[in-house]
């Protein structure tokens, strides 16, 4: 960060002081754009005054490592903005924030005693709301955000009747299942539960004098709430959220030092403090479930490590769960660096959690990119510590997020499989590698999206196409989706790349082509270019065109096109493959299967 | 040797110049605030840091109603409890 009076991105996004934020918000908004953060642009569209809203949400979306550019919209525009689609943030936002109170739902004025009419109007503002949402969705690829609405204690406690005042706290439950209901009916909507967040957070929804005054129906701390779901579904959209989790074991994944107190000693189950760490391996056995990946990172002895890990009755996590454990007395931050490299992965994927400030401070001096979590004081905030900031956040759990902790296993012992063999091509034919390409369908354009948003070696022109305009493209008789699934003797690798093609009669140029960088190094990039290149010729294409934009991480794949047999462009960084003679062989080692509907 | 008064006026005045984003200096040599960038965004982000910094709740009508430091000063000294 530029300025020296802006705090940290750790302590933007950890920060529970709305004051500090909104000092930030302002401060961050006069610094010229960090190239080094991910841009991304939001519309807010508000039913009353916007506020510190901006300043709230520039500071949560900075401290995620995004760089925002905020249009906070004209006021009294919500509706007709809604309607029209057309938002004034210039080129079609990332974003649109929605920030909504109880004066769109209810009638100007209402009568105690006819709670059925107050009900009716209610639903019918719903109703609407729900299409002016459509009406935004059609002419937009943003991932709209939406909240759900506290009641205003002023509706609730104007009802005399405690009958009568049920049936309106009903009628507002009802309000909001229905908003959280257009997230499920469209998928480009996200509905953050705000009403749910200020029942856990030490901050009223409302002041009074300023909702008056000033038609700002929220408080700062409320705002600050809605702007860190926000954050946490502009994170998800735009790939920044994290794959890996590291471990310490002592005072961390159970109480002690079991170095000390040995197997038997350490507080693990049963009552408190042991019942805290049992609640936090149950939460991490959860994120497992949803594909994050473990990692063990303790120095400790490791044979005392597995007897506890196989024989200990209350632990939840076995040996089995983590993809890698660096159990030894190494620096933890050399552990983590090669971790990341047996899975394919980088450090910047990691969130690492641990008690002792000397391993957090190692941690974070030598490896800036991976999100270093507290573990020390009162083991009862364990959980709470682990999942607050949303770290691990997607959109929607892909087949490949379900599977990834298996996959990634399976590539640890892929690596191990690999030292028997003279060279790597006896190694791969012995893999057996079976690539599977196949247009895009409803069940893998989130995977695709997903891919294209996450990664970035292999990615050869940066164009992050989002589900929505994937799902347009693969709808187009003008372009081709295809994705790319592989497996080998040791599994399934599920969908690993993803291609955007636009078809223009006898010339189709690649947009771009993704692959992730868990399979990288065996030739699939070339089977895919090879693919590629029959499913134009088939078409009557006499020509394939390609680009390579380079970015700061892209360097593994600059080369690739001239290897897949591309002929250099007139324009620098554009590729050209002939068509009108047969392309070059696939790898021998590489089984391409068709799917019957490719 | 600075009384409890004077401190508050100095962090008062900090916080509003902090709001204004001008130097304190500027504020002593021209404290009525209207002179400043003093809109309702701006004063309304000076209630919610002076509020949260002196754990006080101040009235809006007299809040709207002061013109200088000073005042603001005397506004929030009167609703610190003694």
């Amino acid at each position: 960060m530029a300025a020296g009076n802006v705090p940290s991105r750790q302590t933007l996004l950890e920060s529970t002081d709305p004051v500090l934020l909104r000092k930030a918000g302002k401060q961050l908004r006069k610094l010229p754009a960090d190239p080094d953060l991910r841009q991304v642009t939001v519309a807010v569209l508000a039913t009353s005054t916007v506020g510190p809203y901006r300043d709230l949400l520039t500071s949560a979306l900075v401290g995620a490592g995004m760089w925002p550019a905020i249009d906070p919209g004209e006021y009294g525009t919500f509706e007709i903005t809604l309607a029209s689609g057309r938002f004034t943030t210039g080129a079609d936002p990332d974003l649109v924030s929605l920030l909504m109170d109880e004066s769109f739902f209810l009638p100007a004025d209402w009568s105690p005693t006819d709670v059925p009419a107050l009900a009716a109007h209610v639903e019918g503002r719903l109703h609407e709301l729900g299409e002016l949402v459509a009406a935004a969705l059609a002419g937009t690829a943003a991932t709209v955000v939406l909240h759900t609405v506290p009641l205003p204690a002023q509706v609730r406690d104007g009802l005399v009747s405690l009958r009568d005042r049920a049936a309106v706290a009903q009628l507002w439950t009802r309000l909001n299942a229905g908003l959280l209901d257009l997230a499920r009916e469209h998928p480009q909507v996200v509905t953050a539960d705000l009403v749910g967040l200020l029942a856990d957070a030490p901050f009223a929804a409302r002041d009074e004098r300023l909702h008056r005054y000033a038609d700002l129906p929220y408080t700062d701390g409320a705002l600050l709430l809605l702007a860190g779901e926000v954050r946490r579904a502009a994170q998800a959209r735009a790939g920044l959220s994290r794959k890996v989790l590291a471990l310490d074991l002592d005072n961390t994944l159970w109480g002690g030092v079991l170095g000390e107190a040995g197997a038997e000693g350490i507080e693990l189950g049963g009552l408190y403090p042991g019942n805290a760490y049992k609640q936090l391996q149950l939460s991490v056995r959860r994120l497992r479930e949803q594909g994050v990946i473990l990692v063990l990172a303790s120095k400790n002895d490791a044979a005392l490590v597995d007897e506890v890990l196989a024989g200990h009755p209350e632990m939840v996590l076995g040996a089995d769960a983590f993809a890698v454990r660096a159990v030894n007395w190494k620096a933890k931050a050399e552990n983590l660096r090669a971790a990341a490299e047996s899975l394919g992965l980088s450090t910047e994927s990691m969130v690492f959690l641990d008690d002792s400030p000397f391993e957090r401070g190692h941690v974070t001096a030598e490896l800036p990119g991976t999100v270093v979590l507290d573990a020390s004081g009162d083991p009862a905030h364990l959980v709470r510590t682990l999942l607050r900031t949303g770290w691990f956040d997607v959109l929607d759990l892909t087949k490949t997020d379900l599977q990834r902790p298996q996959l990634y296993r399976a590539r640890a012992l892929r690596s191990d499989f690999s030292t028997g063999f003279g060279s790597s091509q006896d190694y791969l034919t012995a893999l057996g590698l079976r690539l599977t390409p196949a247009p895009v369908t409803g069940y893998t354009v989130a995977r695709a999206a997903q891919l294209a948003a996450r990664t970035n070696q292999f990615n050869l022109t940066g164009e992050r196409f989002d589900q929505a305009t994937t799902t347009a493209m693969s709808t187009s008789a003008d372009h081709l989706v295809a994705t790319f699934e592989v497996s080998d003797r040791f599994g399934d690798e599920g969908v690993v790349g993803a291609a955007w093609v636009h078809r223009d009669g006898d010339r189709w140029r690649v947009l771009n082509l993704v692959l992730s960088c868990r399979v990288l190094g065996r030739g699939i990039d070339l089977a895919i270019a090879g693919w590629l290149a029959r499913q134009a010729r088939a078409a009557g294409a006499t020509r394939l065109e390609a680009s390579y934009v380079a970015s700061k991480k892209n360097g593994v794949a600059a080369g690739f096109w001239t290897t897949a047999g591309f002929a250099a462009g007139a324009e620098p960084g554009s590729f050209v493959l002939d068509l009108t003679t047969e392309p070059g062989d696939l790898p021998g080692w590489i089984t391409l299967r068709e799917r019957s509907d490719a | 040797m600075t009384t409890p008064a004077a401190t508050t006026g100095t962090t008062v005045a900090e916080i509003l110049a902090g709001v204004l984003d001008e130097p304190a200096a500027a504020l002593r040599e021209q404290p009525i605030l209207a002179a400043h960038d003093w809109d309702s965004l701006t004063s309304l982000e000076a209630l919610a840091q002076l509020e949260a910094r002196f754990h006080v709740s101040l009235d809006l009508t007299a809040f709207n109603a002061a013109r200088t430091v000073d005042d603001m000063t005397a506004l929030v000294t009167a609703a610190t409890p003694a």
